[in-house]
């Protein structure tokens, strides 16, 4: 990782070599945005004469390691795209710088959002995009098994009942289900997929001081068994559910095996491309009767490196980037602020429950640890998927290998 | 002596270099501060690692046996003579030739039970009702690995065998004919004790291969479902570059490094050296 660092650290030495005093603020983002970012920098470079950007474009394979790396060289970029959920850990190691005095209008934003951002009592980056995930379905196919589509599910005993209704073999005599978890590929995937789950019935993977771990506690295991019996007791999940992750549901969906999955917005346009004849709907999360829903929160944040060559005008930037129009031209999905919100490239209707979920959108715990206690988490709900175990002792193994990662 | 020194200095450079830098990380911490055995520690005390550990020795054990001996049985086969013996020389280097991440995204998608070519075979034909989670079935996904590995390195084996045979004299053919021996009294007397320095070699290798590879299991199944095929390898990579801890990644490679090497001594010092066949 050293010799990485090294190499960063020379070629930004080298591309800093013959530059004039005019500050050149160094910008990351993600290669899907580039062109966005492109117009932005013409934007601001237009009401900022004397300051000038750069747009270096990252790729999200190796991101967090890239950053880190870059964040620890001594000689990192200004101003660099992250998840929200990198934020505080990179806040913790020292090697941010703090942004209370770039954040405008904190009431604009979606709280979740700036809470994901927020240790020690200071804001560490500006969340610019969020996102949380919905459950998209088939119309044709709920018209097909007789179910209403203007009233999709909204309880997870509902859920379960259209599941099922929805499996069946079709006139082709293939095997079409119900609804599709994932238990494989892509850890994260699943994580978000069951976790909130957990989050409705009132249980949590760790405490909320992240000291504990809380998964075997009754409100969890509880809720682990509404995942995992969609595949092993009421098999409205495919046989392949081990092996599929987010990508593999959308091409079952797609393929118009499954009836029903859960995802994020950036579904609709590959859905639209590769079927466009699939009558799409979306529903919120159902939840538990009387309990409200509740989704994992994603997105990006801007965040300022500790070692920024040019932390003011880097903030300069940032103030302009996080105006309302800009963010909201400038996001995938959606703006943090809420007054960027009624931009009219936000009111196709197909949005609405995306929208109305992010209100229920939790942060996922910013810890040191996450991902390795994300991959215990996960080897223990695939055991439960292989009818190894009960959910008790699968969530009770989890514990005890948690609390390993915890202590240290 | 001086000649070698630039050799000396490359091979410092590309493998001492490593193997002392990785030995360094294994007893510091992220910040670079000396931390003694913790990591060792750490690791040795991880439930995954004994599961890693248990699989790597099945993995690598199975795929070997039947490498050797389906490898064996194809260049003996292949040093027959036969017609269109070339070209059916030349189509059982394939699985060898194509690189190993597009031989296990193939397979991936071969074996995948909704859309998979080998499912959709076999319930066509009727020979099974249902299709087979191959990838999802727990007791199924390790032998499938083994036996995807079986079919990638075979071929290997079997040129090793085929040239072997070429270096056994005609003589002992036609003496052994002479005596009255059938095919297979061929086969056990002469044969295989002609090809022991092949295939104590072949083994040398595969062992080697075997104990590092990862592009099929990792591209296939990631160690999965709930590490199933998790073997040591890997274990290391996921600890490195998925959970970032490079400090617990060194110190399980320099265990893993140090186990590697005893077998391989063994190996060499008991079975390789034996009368005139030396393998160094």
């Amino acid at each position: 990782m050293s010799r990485g660092a090294c190499v960063i650290a020379i070629g930004l030495a080298i591309a800093g070599c013959g530059r004039t005093a005019s500050p050149e603020v160094i910008w990351w983002t993600p290669n899907w945005g580039q062109t966005r970012a492109t117009e932005l920098v013409r934007r601001f470079e237009e009401a900022n004469p004397g300051v000038r950007v750069r747009v270096e474009v990252t790729v999200p394979d190796g991101l967090p390691t890239r950053i880190q790396t870059a964040l620890r060289s001594g000689s990192p970029p200004d101003v660099i795209d992250a998840q929200h959920g990198w934020v505080v850990p990179y806040a913790q190691a020292g090697l941010l710088q703090p942004l209370d005095d770039t954040v405008d209008a904190r009431d604009d934003y979606s709280p979740g959002s700036l809470d994901y951002d927020t240790w020690d009592g200071k804001l560490w980056g500006l969340p610019y995009r969020i996102e949380t995930h919905a459950t998209l379905y088939n119309k044709r196919m709920f018209r097909e098994a007789g179910l209403d589509p203007d009233h999709p599910p909204g309880t997870w005993d509902e859920l379960v009942d259209a599941a099922r209704t929805l499996t069946r073999k079709r006139a082709d005599g293939r095997m079409q289900y119900g609804y599709a978890i994932t238990g494989g590929g892509e850890v994260g995937n699943t994580l978000f997929r069951s976790l909130p789950l957990i989050w409705m019935n009132g249980g949590d993977i760790l405490s909320a001081d992240l000291t504990r771990d809380t998964v075997n506690e009754p409100a969890a295991v509880e809720a682990v068994p509404f995942y995992t019996d969609m595949y092993l007791t009421h098999h409205v999940s495919p046989p392949s559910t081990l092996q599929d992750d987010g990508l593999a549901s959308r091409r079952l969906f797609i393929a118009e095996s499954v009836a029903m999955y859960q995802s994020g917005q950036f579904d609709l346009e590959p859905i639209h491309r590769e079927n466009p004849r699939l009558d799409l709907g979306v529903m919120m999360l159902p939840h538990p009767r009387g309990k409200p829903t509740a989704a994992a929160l994603g997105g990006w944040s801007f965040i300022v490196p500790k070692d920024a060559p040019h932390p003011d005008a880097a903030k300069r930037l940032l103030r302009f980037l996080c105006l309302p129009e800009q963010m909201g031209f400038f996001t995938d999905t959606f703006p943090a602020r809420t007054s960027a919100m009624s931009l009219p490239r936000f009111s196709d209707p197909l949005l609405d429950s995306f929208k109305r979920m992010l209100p229920y959108g939790r942060k996922v715990p910013p810890r040191r640890n996450w991902l390795q206690i994300v991959q215990v988490y996960f080897d223990n709900l695939q055991r439960i998927l292989l009818k190894d175990t009960t959910p008790q002792k699968a969530m009770d193994d989890a514990a005890r290998q948690i609390d390993a990662l915890l202590t240290k | 002596m001086l000649f070698a020194l630039p050799a000396l200095a490359v091979i410092a450079l590309l493998v001492v270099y490593p193997i002392v830098y990785t030995a360094w990380l294994s007893v510091t911490d992220a910040a670079g501060a000396f931390v003694g055995l913790e990591n060792f520690k750490t690791m040795a005390t991880s439930s995954v690692t004994s599961t890693a550990a248990i699989n790597t020795v099945y993995y690598v054990g199975a795929s070997i046996t039947s490498q050797l001996v389906l490898g064996t049985a194809v260049g003996i086969m292949l040093n027959r003579r036969f017609r269109a013996r070339g070209i059916v020389r030349s189509l059982t280097l394939i699985p060898w030739v194509v690189p190993g991440i597009v031989a296990a995204t193939t397979w991936y998608w071969m074996l995948h039970s909704e859309f998979g070519i080998v499912n959709g075979m076999l319930t066509g034909a009727g020979l099974v009702a249902q299709p087979i989670g191959w990838l999802t079935n727990g007791r199924l996904v390790m032998p499938a690995m083994i036996a995807i590995n079986t079919w990638k390195l075979f071929p290997f084996v079997a040129v090793m065998v085929l040239a072997g045979l070429q270096t056994v004299p005609e003589e002992l053919y036609e003496s052994a004919r002479i005596d009255g021996a059938s095919f297979w009294d061929e086969v056990r007397y002469i044969m295989l004790p002609q090809l022991r320095p092949v295939l104590v070699t072949a083994v040398l290798l595969l062992t080697i291969w075997g104990l590092n590879a990862v592009t099929v299991i990792y591209v296939i199944t990631r160690g999965g479902p709930a590490n199933r095929t998790l073997i040591t390898p890997i274990q290391i990579l996921r600890q490195a570059f998925e959970a970032l801890e490079v400090n617990q990644a060194a110190a399980l490679s320099t265990m893993y490094f140090a186990v590697s090497l005893i077998v391989v001594a063994l190996y060499v010092r008991f079975v390789a050296t034996r009368d005139d066949e030396v393998v160094s």
